[in-house]
């Protein structure tokens, strides 16, 4: 029986655009979408793609890729499919506006997730490029009782274990969980591939299946923000530069050395 | 140096969903794996042939091919777009891909017999193998109904016999079409097309040419011997060379228009960092108006110049296929490239005249499209020419 493969995908802001086109609404505390410079797939979630497909490579698998927010870019999110997922299924409300809530928006992909024809494996990035947070993929595994390995730079799955080689500071671990599992996988994992011209005209033929707030079924214990976002700005960071002059070079560094002291740093 | 989105804001020409992945895909390809070579290919004129598979795994070597021949099924817009997307990354790479995409895969797969499409397209299209066209001679440029490329039948093959000149992709290449005169008389309609092998006895590809531009895109001298071509290779029909020809022209000279408009991306990619980066008196150059104004000039042709090649295609798509406009947006797109480069190397000044800065490099391939492909000269007859007798 073909193995299910669910990827959780986040549509970001080009994290590759210029700073001169990043703009933040403060009012409405929002990031303003810049305009002429398309939104992009997640990395990381990229890299969880590219995972999904090499197990599908190896094996018989359906890889759907999931996301969730208020609007998207259609052409961007059909990239998975361009490379080869199978199906696109996009949460989009107004409801789904909030991304930096990582509680709610693991409640929303837990929720699609136990809504699909069952699964096996769930397969996200790391983190997303916007917020950073790294938290969904945890949250999704904790609402929907999943063991989780974090960090993964190579996923296979066989005998009903996805065996992960997870990223340690010295090194790679080798870890197995029974199958559902979640694993988070890391840009060590490799580039993903580029879609393919085929692949491109396969997903232009393809339809994503959209499901509102409506079609979640959730409680309003499970929709509401547990985060409240206060204020929203680009910090402001000032360089000063200070020469310590001594006597020698020795002396230069001992009084630099007093400095730092002074200063808490060393 | 491309980068996956420019850091000036582009018109966004509506070309649609399809066109917009593909021209994604392909910058990513291109910024990823072929930009950071392109110095190299210009300094060491070697063909980067480990190039040609890959560029078949993403299916862009039979981007206009059905997909039943393995190729991708597009049409000419995403075609333009791709050797535009190629070409702002190396302008060599772009050229060659243009030789082997469209004049060689593409004609094939316009004019040829099933079994020669079968036979051939395949390993073209995977990059299995490199194609190019042959035309020109060394007496027969502009004037190319002048050739004197000799084929006389023997039985069932024909002996080849004379030599070919400028062929892109001549020397790495394993088909070839290639223009004969089977009936020297008949003027027009004594010329026919052929597929030729590399290994077909009596071929001789020459060293390659040492060019001032696009280097890396290999261009040589074809000798033929006594060189035995079988009779079921013909391309079309015998005496019918010059309609496969014409009409490969037309599209062979929409498809280069996205070279000229790759090599003016390059220029802004060279160019709008730079101004910013580099201070004089005080100040980033950018904030001069003299350079504003150069900015101005370089960002309003390639608007204008895309906007025309991408009018030009999309009525191809239709099926309207129009010689002047086709010989219009290659003039127009090779003449403002080469004056784009110009440009770029003026705001760059000092830096813009030495090799350790990409934008010389942009002006010696540019040049190319002002001659390659028929001339500038040649398309304004065309032009002229069709206005005049439509109006008559």
């Amino acid at each position: 029986m073909a193995l299910k493969i669910a990827v959780l995908a986040k549509q970001v802001i080009d994290p590759e655009m210029p700073m001169a086109a990043f703009r933040i609404d403060g009012d409405a505390k929002r990031v303003v979408p810049p305009a002429n410079i398309p939104p992009v797939v997640n990395g990381f979630d990229e890299n969880a793609v590219e995972a999904a497909l090499r197990i599908k490579d190896a094996q018989e698998a359906t890889v759907t890729v999931i996301s969730t927010g208020a609007e998207f870019a259609l052409d961007v999110m059909k990239k998975p499919l361009s490379m080869g997922a199978d199906e696109l299924v996009l949460l989009q409300d107004d409801a789904f506006s909030n991304t930096i809530d990582s509680f709610l928006t693991a409640q929303l992909l837990a929720a699609a997730v136990r809504k699909l024809d069952g699964f096996d494996l769930i397969i996200c990035g790391r983190q997303a490029s916007d917020w950073d947070n790294a938290q969904v993929p945890l949250g999704v595994a904790e609402i929907l009782g999943l063991s989780c390995v974090s960090l993964g730079k190579k996923v296979e799955v066989s005998d009903g274990k996805a065996r992960v080689e997870r990223i340690v500071p010295d090194g790679y671990e080798v870890v197995e969980a029974t199958l559902p599992a979640l694993v988070t996988v890391s840009n060590e994992l490799g580039q993903p591939r580029y879609p393919t011209l085929r692949g491109i005209m396969a997903a232009t033929r393809k339809r994503p299946t959209v499901w509102s707030k409506n079609d979640l079924a959730l409680d309003d214990a499970q929709s509401e923000a547990r985060i409240t976002l206060r204020q929203l700005f680009i910090p402001i960071s000032d360089q000063e530069c200070e020469i310590i002059e001594g006597e020698d070079p020795a002396d230069s560094g001992r009084l630099l050395a007093l400095k730092l002291r002074e200063a808490k740093i060393i | 140096m491309t980068s996956r989105h420019p850091p000036w804001a582009t018109l966004n020409h509506d070309l649609g969903e399809t066109a917009d992945i593909v021209r994604d895909t392909v910058r990513q390809f291109t910024a990823a794996e072929i930009a950071p070579r392109a110095d190299e290919i210009d300094r060491s004129n070697q063909f980067p042939r480990d190039l040609w598979p890959r560029l078949g795994d993403l299916g862009l070597l039979g981007i206009t091919v059905a997909e039943e021949y393995g190729g991708a099924g597009l049409g000419y817009l995403a075609h333009t777009l791709v050797m535009e997307e190629v070409s702002r990354g190396s302008a060599s790479v772009g050229l060659s891909y243009g030789a082997h995409s469209n004049l060689c895969v593409n004609q094939i797969f316009r004019n040829g017999t099933e079994e020669q499409k079968r036979r051939y397209l395949p390993p073209l299209i995977s990059g299995q193998h490199v194609g190019a066209l042959a035309m020109s001679e060394p007496d027969a440029g502009s004037d190319v109904v002048s050739m004197r490329l000799r084929a006389e039948k023997r039985g069932d093959h024909y002996l080849l016999n004379g030599a070919k000149m400028w062929i892109t992709n001549g020397p790495e290449a394993d088909t070839l079409v290639v223009y004969a005169k089977t009936a020297p008389d008949a003027g027009s309609r004594g010329i026919t097309a052929f597929l030729i092998e590399r290994n077909f006895p009596g071929f001789h590809p020459s060293p390659k040419l040492d060019k001032l531009g696009m280097r890396g895109s290999s261009t040589s001298e074809l000798v033929f011997q006594d060189c035995q071509v079988p009779a079921e290779n013909i391309l079309g029909k015998e005496g019918r060379g010059v309609a496969v020809l014409m009409s490969g022209l037309d599209l062979e000279r929409l498809v280069l228009t996205g070279g000229p408009l790759g090599i003016m991306q390059s220029c802004l990619d060279a160019v709008v960092p730079y101004v910013h980066q580099r201070q004089q008196f005080g100040q980033p150059i950018g904030e001069f108006q003299l350079i504003q104004a150069k900015l101005a000039d370089m960002y309003t042709s390639l608007s204008a110049c895309q906007s025309y090649a991408y009018a030009v295609a999309r009525a191809a798509d239709r099926g309207l296929i129009s010689r002047k406009d086709a010989a219009g947006c290659l003039l127009f797109s090779a003449e403002r490239a080469t004056q784009m480069a110009l440009q770029a190397i003026q705001t760059l000044g000092g830096n813009g005249y030495i090799n350790d800065f990409p934008v010389a490099r942009l002006l010696r391939d540019a040049k190319l499209y002002e001659i390659g492909a028929g001339t500038s000269e040649i398309r304004r007859m065309l032009i002229g020419r069709e206005l005049f007798r439509e109006t008559i």
